[in-house]
């Protein structure tokens, strides 16, 4: 019963997408850039050593998550609006629990950045990246980028819940997004970095979800990609988690 | 045991950031099946009342209960009994009517093969069966108000809480949503509990008012209840030429005239009509006051607010104006 209600909320924001689909395209303009421009140039130079694997096949997951990741923690901006409206003090009064509130709107985050896994699949693999994409491989990024996409978006609601405003909302999320994707092994692998920061990357969800992916599509490497997809979930669910216990406030 | 009280309030205090007493010690009892209004200026502390009531705040001291149930500590089962409509919009714009209502059902728990019917039958009873199918944001406000209403109605709660329902509606707009609302109240006995700043509004379609001001319960009573604290008799609206101090001066002393308010019109409560309005308009043309207008009309409640404050409304919301700009910042800030 939970999670049919929590379900609701996925279907508001396909039911939203289908309406205005415009979001989906416009978000892909950026990942376009990033590999077909950045990864082809890059890989040309061989500037940056990616082991096995050519540079655009290896940047295609980061730059699929840096896309995922903002979308997902845009989401609180919806939140915001709708507090301004009247939606959220309705939806606080109905017989909803907040975590099924958290967790259903957590996962319409997530629906909605999954979208970008297809169109980037679409945008890398004719460019020559090397990407494993049967049923598998794909049914496994998906749980990847869904499962990813679920933390980032309930850390959005936390963000949203202190923010209460779209402009200290869009200040804190350029703060977030941006170091975030820097400081994670999305467009380099994370050795060549600099020891402290290869300490933060390490405790950067983003490293983990990437690594997933990368294990997912690239390496074919089960084992590792269900230890990263663990530590994912464990993540994304202790978020959900505290975004639920403190979402009331937010119409305070 | 409830005895049939559906909404009882006791000694309710809601503080905003520390300072702000928003709601300051209300005490009521709503009664089954009852129509109750709480008016008052903007900032009288209804609709945080409301928002305590729905349990989205939780009060600072005092306890509610609706339907018996404690509004804090078993806020999970007052939301299973609720219908709540608040002042801002709360459909999804850039969804169609019919979608809104099929989320809202979703939520509300209405099983799936009564949900189509459910949607239906509220899209009909609101007059919305043809717009179904399009989005919300080319609804007009009155068609979005009665989405909203439809949305808390379909789930048949035992009270319906609407905060300022005809806030921003034309006259048109305004009696359409009432006749709905009424309508419905008619067939399922609902206790419907709503906030207004519109005298006329409380004192058409309520059948008990609590009357609030800065926070506080300053009357409350049927409509005609409250009116008799102006007194029997009518009121006499005199719109004068110049000087209104000089008509002032003229009606003191006058038996069976109180000046209920000083300024240009004047506003005079007469206990006799028929002697009261010669009287008066005599002594103002025995000094030589011009008089461009006179209206005579029954007492309503707006004269008991005047009479209750020594302000009117208006007045009232202008004054409270700056505090309530303060507290909505607070709020605003998270305070």
């Amino acid at each position: 019963m939970a999670w049919a209600r929590a379900l609701t909320f996925v279907e508001l924001e396909l039911r939203r997408l289908r309406h205005d689909p415009t979001e989906v395209f416009m978000r892909a303009v950026q990942p376009i850039l990033w590999i077909g421009v950045f990864g082809t140039v890059m890989s040309r130079v061989r500037a940056i050593p990616t082991g096995s694997v050519d540079y655009l096949t290896f940047i295609t997951p980061g730059v699929l998550m840096q896309s995922t990741s903002f979308i997902a923690m845009a989401y609180g901006i919806m939140l915001v609006w709708e507090r301004e409206s009247g939606i959220l003090k309705r939806v606080l009064t109905l017989p909803v629990s907040k975590f099924t509130i958290t967790l259903g709107r957590s996962l319409a985050g997530a629906a909605r950045a999954l979208t970008q896994l297809f169109i980037i699949l679409l945008i890398a693999l004719p460019l020559g990246a090397k990407l494993d994409v049967s049923p598998p491989h794909l049914l496994l990024a998906v749980l990847v980028v869904f499962t990813g996409s679920m933390g980032l978006t309930a850390l959005s609601i936390l963000m949203a819940v202190f923010m209460k405003t779209r402009e200290r909302f869009m200040g804190i999320l350029q703060a977030i997004t941006m170091p975030l994707f820097f400081a994670s092994n999305a467009i380099y692998p994370i050795e060549l970095m600099p020891a402290p920061l290869q300490a933060f990357s390490r405790v950067n969800p983003l490293t983990y979800i990437i690594q997933a992916l990368r294990d997912a599509l690239i390496y074919g490497d089960y084992a590792d990609c269900l230890a990263n997809l663990a530590v994912t979930a464990a993540f994304s669910f202790a978020l959900a988690a505290a975004a639920s216990a403190v979402l009331e406030k937010i119409i305070e | 045991m409830r005895d049939g009280v559906c909404v009882r309030v006791r000694s309710l205090v809601k503080v905003y950031a520390g300072t702000v007493r928003a709601v300051d010690g209300v005490s009521t009892e709503v009664l089954d099946g009852e129509i109750r209004a709480f008016l008052g200026p903007n900032g009288a502390g209804k609709t945080t009342l409301m928002r305590v009531l729905t349990t989205q705040l939780k009060p600072t001291a005092g306890d509610a209960w609706v339907m018996g149930y404690h509004v804090v500590l078993e806020a999970a089962k007052v939301r299973g009994v609720i219908g709540y409509v608040p002042q801002e919009f709360s459909v999804w714009n850039d969804l169609t009517g019919y979608e809104n209502l099929l989320i809202y059902a979703k939520l509300y728990g209405v099983p799936s093969d009564e949900r189509r019917r459910v949607i239906e039958e509220a899209l009909e009873f609101m007059g919305l069966s043809e717009a179904a199918n399009r989005l919300v944001r080319t609804y007009s406000g009155g068609m979005i108000r009665r989405l909203e209403l439809a949305a808390a109605l379909m789930v048949r709660p035992k009270v319906l809480f609407l905060d300022e329902p005809t806030i921003g509606l034309d006259p048109r707009a305004r009696s359409l949503v009432w006749s709905r609302v009424l309508e419905y109240r008619e067939e399922y006995g609902t206790t419907v509990v709503f906030n207004t700043h519109y005298m006329d509004e409380a004192e058409r379609y309520a059948e008990r008012v609590t009357v609030m001001n800065r926070g506080r319960v300053i009357a409350e009573g049927s409509p005609g209840e409250l009116m008799k604290l102006v007194g029997e008799g009518v009121v006499l609206q005199i719109r004068v030429n110049g000087d209104a101090h000089a008509a002032l001066n003229a009606l003191s002393g006058l038996e069976g005239v109180v000046v209920v308010s000083s300024e240009n019109p004047l506003k005079v409560k007469l206990a006799d009509a028929q002697q009261g309005i010669a009287r008066v308009l005599g002594a103002l043309l025995a000094r030589g006051v011009g008089v461009e207008e006179v209206v005579v009309r029954n007492p309503s409640l707006e004269d008991v607010f005047l009479k209750l404050t020594g302000m009117t409304i208006e007045e009232a919301e202008a004054l409270g104006y700056r505090e309530a700009a303060w507290v909505r910042r607070a709020i605003r800030r998270g305070g």
